[in-house]
């Protein structure tokens, strides 16, 4: 029996700490691809330490929990306290209220919260997050502090008061260091509960704000860092070493506290001291010490800028090279508040809802065309961004078809839809649609998480336009998409393109620009435009009504247009430039003649840039589109 | 004295009608309008009632009751064993069995990612074996899989907690009169340990039943569940209506699991803590 329930127990912690033992040995892991081992490295650490996005991210998350549970604590004690002074009938009501948080979902409390910030106007940023976190940790203060309270014995409090001390001195005296371990308590589970919250974050921040739960969960969308692993372990020991001392510290109390008797309690006071003045003496001034330091090191790393002196931009994943926003900081001092969406359709409601200011947003032709259409766009300042000269005159014609004279876009990128595929993997010629439907690349398929991009592939395959608006022509083509689902192995957005460097798929529908970067990594694979036809799109940088500085987005914009920026760019994101100036810069005629990247007027012909279809169309695609993903 | 005291609790009472009753009302005030013209309609709650969300809604019932099954199947054994361990090493374990839980809940999931995946390291330890591939990752299997691990601790701990109050001397009576291990367990254990089972189970159903990151990650954008069609209303499709009833409809869930959870917990004995 004994050993039974040594091997269930083990069985469990094997369960239990798997995962854990995966991401501490990954980070040791000197190959990016989470499939080999390529021999053990520090790398990742180093690079961790200089990742000045992640390090904020630590930083903001230590101080939100700090502060939410600091203030949470205090305002959580004090309602305890007079909650339990309540009459029967307004404790109830109390009570229940403070069950709401505890046993609501996140995702409805999120959500709650979301709209109650955008429509009282109040932007997001820290303070949401921070309001939002004290609102769902009182609960948990409130719930540890009223046992205590229970427990506590009015008489002492009385006896104290008839020996003459004022009322605030024996509540001090006696019920406040009666209930001292639930406070305690009450705001280490605050704490925690504020570091792992993901949920409500994520539906209460802002721009430029990222706590470590929503940074990794774009990580994890984009295709992970492994400085994620690292950080994971330090993380893991950091809280393995911190819940080891406080356990110490109350192993003893909670001892006394399973054979305990309620009326007894008084006699072990001297025990409760010790593990109060470990807590306030060591613990705590060394979790304070920890955020200090780390916000001292990130302050150091981080440049001063002037406080309003700033530009907020919103672009697509690893859509700009690192260093570009360095050098524009630099040569004007402006700071970049820079943050990322994965498709089009996560970008508009956040423009649309006007609930964050963005200054610079970097959506696709028909995403421009619908903000036109909505009146959301603020109209370009051309004598501000004269480098606009550099960019070839057929993107500026092509623009035409959703910005109608110009007037709101700036041409950034341009390139195709079409499918990636693995030679090794795929041994007949790929140049048909047809091959995403073919069984044998059952669970080898990658198809685009992006409701046009997904139904152009299908409507394409069948003959139709990429812009149909014909219902049964959508129907058939949902149809096609639920037929190909079987087959499918996810659908994604960027992580296309790691899951096909490293071999996890052999087909992929991917944006033309990602292809010469993963022939570089990978090049076994090859990109190829279906002769059915495809999508050509744009995405241009506009300014949002609502910009707050709007002569900072064109000095932005104008500085894009630079050539040797584009081009820098371009040698980073290998998207396909319409700054002709610098196509003409780019030294290997490879590239600068490729045709992957500068496609010729045969594959141009066959593809089509999608138009923006009209609210009603857009939710027959959306619906139809759900309809897929959840068949 | 005792009614000045009360208003200690003011400050709190403003907190949580500003920031928990009011955005609940929004929600409701949400589901009831029209997105056009602000007027009343009960449209939203027929796109609710819609073969794609009554799907996603079944499934991510299904899914949640299974979870909470395995877990609860899991969770009970070992917390009898936690509860039986020597008094001195107890708390120790125990505190073996959370930390997991203390992990970032992100990394976790991520981390299941990459051992489900097919060329992850469970099916590598499988092929070692010489035993065939499994297709684990992208399948509703997989999210349980999440679910359980994530939520696992949720249901360990309110279990645990109440049986280590359970008076020893009543089992030693049971034992005593002549009842079996089995006879004294069902008679005796498990009923007292009922409020424990009752708060463990709503902490592990209702996270599962409205999560949309573990699917997220571990389902590859092939499984809409509740949580993910709510999630893309107020991310994506920018419908808030639409949201804030299919947000309404789960809260019919969440109250009638509080509503159990309440009737059978009435003095928070089975508390996380």
């Amino acid at each position: 029996m004994k050993v039974l329930k040594r091997v269930y127990m083990a069985l469990i912690l094997i369960l239990l700490y798997a995962p854990i033992a995966t991401l501490i040995v990954l980070s040791f892991n000197s190959s990016r691809s989470r499939a080999k081992w390529g021999g053990f490295t520090l790398t990742w650490y180093r690079a961790l330490f200089q990742n000045e996005d992640i390090m904020n991210a630590f930083y903001t998350t230590l101080m939100i929990a700090l502060i939410a549970a600091l203030l949470a604590t205090l305002i959580g004690t004090l309602a305890a306290v007079g909650i339990q002074s309540m009459r029967q009938r307004t404790r109830t009501i109390f009570m229940g209220v403070t069950n709401i948080p505890m046993l609501n979902s996140e995702i409805v409390m999120g959500v709650s919260l979301m709209l109650l910030f955008i429509i009282g106007r109040i932007e997001l940023g820290f303070g949401t997050i921070l309001i939002a976190h004290i609102t769902f940790n009182i609960p948990y203060v409130i719930l540890s502090v009223m046992p205590k309270l229970r427990q506590t014995e009015r008489s002492v409090y009385e006896a104290a008061l008839d020996l003459g001390a004022t009322p605030f001195y024996a509540f001090r005296k006696t019920i406040l260091s009666d209930i001292m371990p639930g406070i305690v308590s009450g705001f280490f589970l605050a704490f925690t509960m504020s570091l792992d919250d993901f949920v409500v974050t994520y539906f209460t921040k802002g721009p430029g704000v990222d706590t470590l739960s929503t940074k990794i969960y774009s990580e994890v969308r984009k295709g992970i860092k492994p400085e994620i692993y690292s950080l994971s372990t330090l993380l893991f020991l950091m809280i393995f070493l911190l819940l080891i001392a406080v356990n110490m510290a109350s192993v003893k109390e909670s001892k006394k506290e399973i054979e305990k008797n309620a009326a007894h309690l008084a006699k072990y006071g001297r025990k409760r001291i010790f593990t109060r003045r470990f807590v306030f003496g060591r613990v705590l001034p060394g979790v304070l010490c920890a955020a200090l330091a780390v916000g001292w090191f990130s302050s150091r790393t981080g440049k001063t800028f002037a406080a309003q002196n700033q530009v907020v931009v919103y672009n697509w994943g690893e859509y700009i090279d690192p260093d570009v926003i360095d050098i524009f900081e630099e040569e004007t001092g402006i700071r970049v508040i820079y943050e990322e969406f994965e498709t089009n359709e996560i970008m508009y409601p956040k423009i649309k809802s006007g609930a964050v200011a963005y200054d610079c947003v970097c959506p696709s032709d028909y995403m421009i065309q619908k903000m036109i259409d909505n009146d959301l766009l603020a109209k370009l300042d051309w004598d501000k961004i004269p480098n606009i000269k550099n960019i070839g005159d057929m993107y500026m014609k092509t623009s035409e078809q959703f910005d109608p004279g110009n007037l709101y876009s700036v041409p950034y990128c341009w390139g195709t839809i079409g499918i990636l595929y693995n030679k090794k993997m795929v041994s007949e010629p790929v140049d048909s649609w047809k091959i995403l439907w073919d069984s044998r690349y059952k669970d080898s398929i990658l198809m685009q998480d992006s409701v046009r991009d997904a139904f152009a592939v299908a409507l394409k395959y069948l003959g139709y336009s990429a812009n149909s608006t014909n219902i049964q022509e959508l129907t058939e083509a949902q149809q096609l998409l639920m037929t190909q689902k079987p087959l499918v192995q996810a659908y994604v957005v960027d992580q296309v393109r790691d899951k096909m460097i490293g071999n996890e798929a052999a087909l992929g529908v991917i944006y033309s620009g990602e292809a010469i970067y993963t022939q570089k990594e990978n090049p076994d694979l090859e990109y190829v435009v279906p002769k059915e036809g495809s999508n050509v799109w744009i995405d241009s940088w506009v300014v949002p009504k609502n910009a707050k500085h709007k002569e900072n987005a064109e000095k932005f914009l104008n500085f894009l247009c630079r050539p040797d920026i584009a081009l820098k760019n371009f040698e980073y994101i290998t998207y396909s430039t319409p700054n002709e100036a610098a196509r003409e810069l780019i030294e290997d005629p490879a590239i600068r003649n490729s045709q992957i990247a500068f496609p010729d007027e045969s594959v141009l012909e066959r593809c089509e840039t999608y138009s923006y279809l009209g609210s009603d169309v857009e939710e027959i695609y959306n619906r139809l589109w759900n309809g897929v993903k959840s068949s | 004295m005792k009614n000045k005291r009360k208003w200690l609790a003011a400050p709190y009472g403003v907190w949580a009608a500003g920031f928990i009753i009011i955005p609940l009302l929004m929600i409701v005030y949400y589901a009831f309008t029209s997105q056009e013209s602000g007027q009343f309609t009960l449209s939203n709650f027929s796109s609710v009632f819609t073969a794609t969300t009554m799907k996603a809604l079944g499934l991510a019932l299904v899914l949640a009751v299974l979870s909470t099954l395995i877990c609860l199947v899991l969770a009970y054994p070992l917390a009898m064993i936690l509860a039986g361990a020597q008094v001195t090493s107890s708390a120790f374990i125990v505190l073996i069995f959370v930390l997991p839980m203390w992990m970032n809940f992100l990394l976790r999931t991520f981390a299941w990612q990459t051992l489900l995946e097919n060329n992850g390291v469970i099916n590598s330890i499988l092929q070692m074996l010489g035993l065939p591939a499994l297709h684990l990752i992208n399948t509703p299997a997989a999210i349980v899989f999440g679910m359980v691990y994530n939520f696992l601790p949720f249901m360990i701990l309110p279990i645990y907690n109440v049986l280590i109050k359970i008076d020893r001397d009543v089992i030693e009576a049971a034992r005593d009169l002549g009842a079996g291990a089995w006879m004294t367990f069902r008679r005796i254990t498990l009923p007292l340990s009922v409020s424990g089972i009752i708060s463990g189970v709503t902490m592990v159903f209702v996270p599962s039943l409205t999560t949309f990151v573990i699917s997220d990650l571990l389902g590859g954008g092939k499984i809409l569940l509740i949580g993910n069609l709510i999630e893309q209303e107020f991310k994506q499709l920018n419908d808030w209506n639409v949201g804030s009833a299919m947000s309404m409809i789960l809260m019919v869930f969440i109250v009638i699991s509080m509503m159990v959870s309440s009737k059978y917990d009435r003095d928070g004995e089975g508390a996380l803590f």
